[in-house]
């Protein structure tokens, strides 16, 4: 196999999509047709249906979304646990509800694709560096994933570049989460297999810590890895705009699984039940005043100069 | 052509729109956010839909919540909490009202002289200052904090740190005390019930402890908007200008235009320099761009958005110091965990402080679930029990400093919210350069090349950083003298609220932006009256009292430099903004 086809093989089961693909059927491994004339990849080379790489970046986007939602559901359970398979996967089980419950992840794909103002200018070499730069770090693929012929892996990998430098739009959360599934695959090179879809939701909870840890520190090599595939005058800026997403991805996944954000009606401007964040935190919720006035201190109401 | 036109409808803008438009100016005032008229309409006190930094309706965007914030680039770990909107950032803060320390202005000969940021002190004294804080004092009205149980929690631990009560509205000393607050105190029924039928206005009057100062001020039910509890400049100043004809003799009511972003400041050349002559404003739901001239232009859009109107103006900058010099306070977060109810969600977000004059001061902060959640994980050190990022320092907290996170952060929660105290850290930073605002090079948004904020928070002056260190430890000490079971130190990334200095007034013109009377030193007849305008980060008390008191002081300079007017501080009585005149104006006007 040409080094090329190898290292995007291993890129693209980094970032968790290799595994997407061959978990929903659009890739097929070889092994899994043994006995058959030959190896089947997916519908490209189906001479029946003969779609092309717009049909496969078609398949594709819903899988990403997909992609996007699992690597979320394991950052909004890495901040807030409750008692779901990601909280039970990466080892810290609860008995009460968690962000998950509090449709946290929602709460960050909304507001990551829909209202944080992020230039598209920006958006699309960050993609395209998440998707040129990074180098073989010697991790094997064993099992289906490396089982894949050059040809699905190159197909695969047009329609994702296709994706991400010809839309018009790319999700943020995307961008967010084949980031956070490649540093995953940094700190644990086995995540790119098991449960879930995404490797970061496959971590235990000190990996995830691990790999914010990598982003977060001033000289994390993956963000100066990233910035230097960038063109000036871009470069500077997007390390530092990293160093904010690791902070912010915490800080918000904690403020969306705390908020009432899960059960508001916006038209009615009414909850429709209670928040789960103010059962986890015995919240009395809100009102027009309390009867909480205990006087002045030491009976002092006024002050001079 | 109009007299004066104010860029920005915040904590400082409107006060030079009441003043001048009370001496009968003709005064435009420019929001670039939206107008919040009907409160009882637009606004919840629930936090996604409050304080949501892209969605909610305090944000720092155009009025349509279905369009996206407004970018800002930020290069490091950090979060910029500011918003848009009459009112701007006083729609959501405390009301805390404390005078900056004497310390900090020029001429001050205290023995504690050198402990303060000497090289940038305020161009005049403080006893010059005092006539305009007394003003704005009286204006807003300024009053003493009434308590809750979190202020109790607070002032039982203050009376474990060996340090005596302040009953005067100076600082002198290492002290604690009830916040002199912009809440008006509670009367009736506020305070004693949660029963929206006994909170009706005038059943209810002042503050009713509803707990959520953080989702702006609606309280009491059916006040008028002038007699809302929190006088954050939307329901104290802004009424005021718009009602100036019926409250001032001579007075003339100013126009207020919001949702209209000003891109730009013109000049021409008068006598060999700039003179400012008006701006031009875009209207964020059409587009359109508008023009108006002006005798006079003041810029209160922020410490953000003003260097970034002037840099995009292309106004002289010949010193550099455009954006420089920007202070945030440099918080830090201290939260005690405790056995008895603390009363954390309920009441005034601050009602009780403690000053230590020379390092900053403390302040109880009381918050609902989301934000405590946030504040707990906006950290500099670090996931707790996982990693420091080479910092998780150790003191009187328990444990490293740090994120508490997952199981730990639900276990610190599911205590309850209401069996919690938080401190903030308020540190006197001094300015320093490297702190500053400048053009992204991310492409520009609709307005313009986008502001850029940067914020070193390791490489700051060794007296600041001793200053916040100091501090964290006072407000563990106090946690633990009022009782905590368990102290956590967060280390907060910079979570830049405070923002002062940003285009400073100063003593020396090589590193300030601004002359004496808050004029530009290069542009004539351009003025800024927001926090920016502040020459320093007061020692550490909150920014807000202090702009507006500058700012009535730029208002008097305006009004006797262009308009040949005599000054108004020191020979009347201003009008308490509460006045039923600016009542029943804002009836008529159905506001």
């Amino acid at each position: 196999m040409a080094k090329h086809s190898m290292t995007r093989r291993i890129f693209l089961a980094r970032v968790g999509v290799l595994g997407a693909a061959v978990g929903s059927g659009i890739l097929v491994p070889a092994t899994a047709h043994a006995g058959s004339a030959g190896p089947i990849s997916f519908a490209r080379n189906d001479p029946a249906g003969l779609p092309g790489l717009e049909d496969l970046v078609e398949l594709l986007r819903p899988l990403l979304a997909e992609l996007s939602r699992d690597t979320l559901n394991g950052l909004t359970t890495f901040v807030v646990p409750g008692r779901d398979a990601y909280s039970r996967a990466q080892g810290t089980p609860r008995n009460e509800p968690g962000a998950l419950d509090a449709k946290a992840t929602d709460f960050m794909i909304e507001s990551l694709d829909n209202f944080v103002p992020f230039p598209q200018q920006l958006a699309q070499p960050m993609a395209a560096a998440l998707t040129t730069a990074l180098s073989d770090l010697g991790i094997d693929l064993p099992g289906p994933l490396d089982d894949l012929l050059p040809g699905q892996v190159k197909d695969l990998d047009d329609a994702l570049r296709v994706l991400l430098e010809n839309d018009a739009t790319i999700p943020l959360s995307l961008v967010i989460a084949l980031l956070l599934n490649l540093v995953a695959t940094q700190v644990n090179p086995l995540s790119v297999h098991g449960a879930f879809v995404s490797p970061f939701a496959r971590l235990s909870f000190e990996e995830k810590a691990k790999a914010f840890e990598l982003m977060e520190r001033t000289d994390s090599d993956l963000v100066a890895l990233l910035d230097t595939q960038l063109p000036e005058p871009l470069r500077g800026s997007v390390s530092g705009l990293l160093k904010f997403v690791a902070g912010a991805l915490i800080e918000f996944a904690g403020f969306g699984a705390f908020t009432e954000y899960a059960v508001f009606d916006p038209r009615t401007k009414k909850l429709r039940g209670t928040p789960v964040g103010w059962r986890l935190s015995k919240f009395d919720g809100v009102a027009d005043g309390w009867n909480e006035l205990k006087g002045y201190y030491q009976g002092r109401t006024k002050v001079e100069d | 052509m109009r007299d004066v036109i104010v860029v920005g409808a915040g904590g400082g803008g409107p006060v030079v729109a009441k003043e001048l438009a009370a001496r009968g100016l003709d005064v435009l005032v420019l929001e670039a956010g939206p107008r919040h008229a009907k409160p009882r309409e637009e606004w919840t006190h629930f936090e996604n839909d409050a304080n949501n930094p892209l969605s909610g309706f305090f944000r720092f965007g155009p009025e349509n919540r279905d369009k996206p914030a407004w970018f800002r680039e930020w290069a490091q770990n950090s979060f910029l909490w500011q918003l848009s909107g009459v009112g701007g950032t006083t729609q959501h803060y405390y009301g805390n009202c404390p005078r900056a320390y004497p310390g900090v202005f020029a001429g001050y000969d205290g023995a504690d002289k050198a402990a303060y940021d000497t090289k940038h002190l305020f161009p005049f004294s403080y006893d010059e200052l005092v006539p305009y804080y007394e003003w704005v004092e009286a204006t807003l009205p300024v009053q003493t904090a009434a308590m809750g149980t979190k202020e109790e929690v607070y002032f039982g631990g203050c009376e474990t740190l060996g340090i005596p009560v302040q009953t005067r509205k100076t600082t002198t000393g290492a002290s604690y005390r009830p916040q002199e607050n912009a809440i008006l105190q509670p009367g009736g029924n506020a305070g004693k019930t949660s029963d929206p039928n006994l909170l009706q206005y005038p059943k209810a009057t002042g503050c009713t402890f509803c707990g959520s100062c953080f989702q702006g001020c609606m309280e009491p039910i059916n006040a008028p908007r002038n007699r809302f509890a929190k006088r954050s400049t939307d329901n104290s100043y802004v009424p005021m200008a718009i009602t100036a004809d019926v409250w001032a003799g001579g007075g003339k009511r100013a126009t207020l235009v919001t949702d209209a972003f000003v891109t730009r400041v013109h000049t021409s050349q008068g006598n060999g320099e700039p003179v400012a002559t008006g701006v031009t404003w875009r209207d964020n739901a059409t587009g359109d761009e508008h023009r108006e001239d002006a005798r006079v232009v003041v810029l209160a859009g922020g410490c953000t958005e003003t260097p970034r109107l002037w840099l995009n103006s292309g106004l002289p900058n010949p010193n550099d110091w455009v954006g420089r010099g920007y202070t945030d306070h440099f918080f830090d977060w201290v939260i005690g965990s405790f056995d008895d109810y603390t009363g954390n969600s309920k009441g005034v977000g601050s009602s009780a402080r403690c000053d230590f004059p020379g390092y900053g001061g403390l302040e109880n902060v009381g918050l609902p679930p989301a934000i405590q959640a946030f504040s707990a994980l906006l950290s500099d050190s670090g996931i707790r029990g996982q990693y420091t990022n080479g910092r998780g320092m150790l003191g009187p907290w328990d444990g490293p400093a740090g994120r508490p996170m997952g199981p730990e952060l639900k276990e610190l929660l599911a205590g309850g919210i209401d069996n919690l105290l938080n401190v903030l850290v308020i540190t006197d930073d001094h300015v320093e350069a490297q702190n500053r605002v400048t053009r992204s090079v991310l492409p520009a948004d609709a307005n313009g090349p986008v502001a850029k904020v940067q914020f070193h928070q390791r490489q700051r002056s060794a007296k600041t950083l001793a200053n916040r260190e100091y501090l964290a430890r006072k407000a563990a000490e106090l946690l633990r003298g009022a009782g905590a079971k368990k102290v956590y130190r967060i280390d907060w990334a910079p979570l830049i609220l405070h923002v002062q200095s940003s285009m400073r007034m100063g003593q020396s013109a090589a590193t300030s932006v601004l002359d004496s009377s808050a004029e530009a030193r290069w542009v004539k007849r351009l003025f800024v009256a927001d926090n920016s305008a502040l020459a320093n980060g007061l020692g550490g008390p909150n920014p807000t009292l202090t702009a507006q008191a500058v700012a009535t002081r730029t208002s008097e300079k305006i009004f006797q430099r262009y308009f040949d007017g005599d000054p108004w501080v020191t020979n009347e009585s201003p009008v308490e903004s509460t006045d039923s005149r600016v009542s029943m104006e804002l009836s008529k006007l159905g506001l």
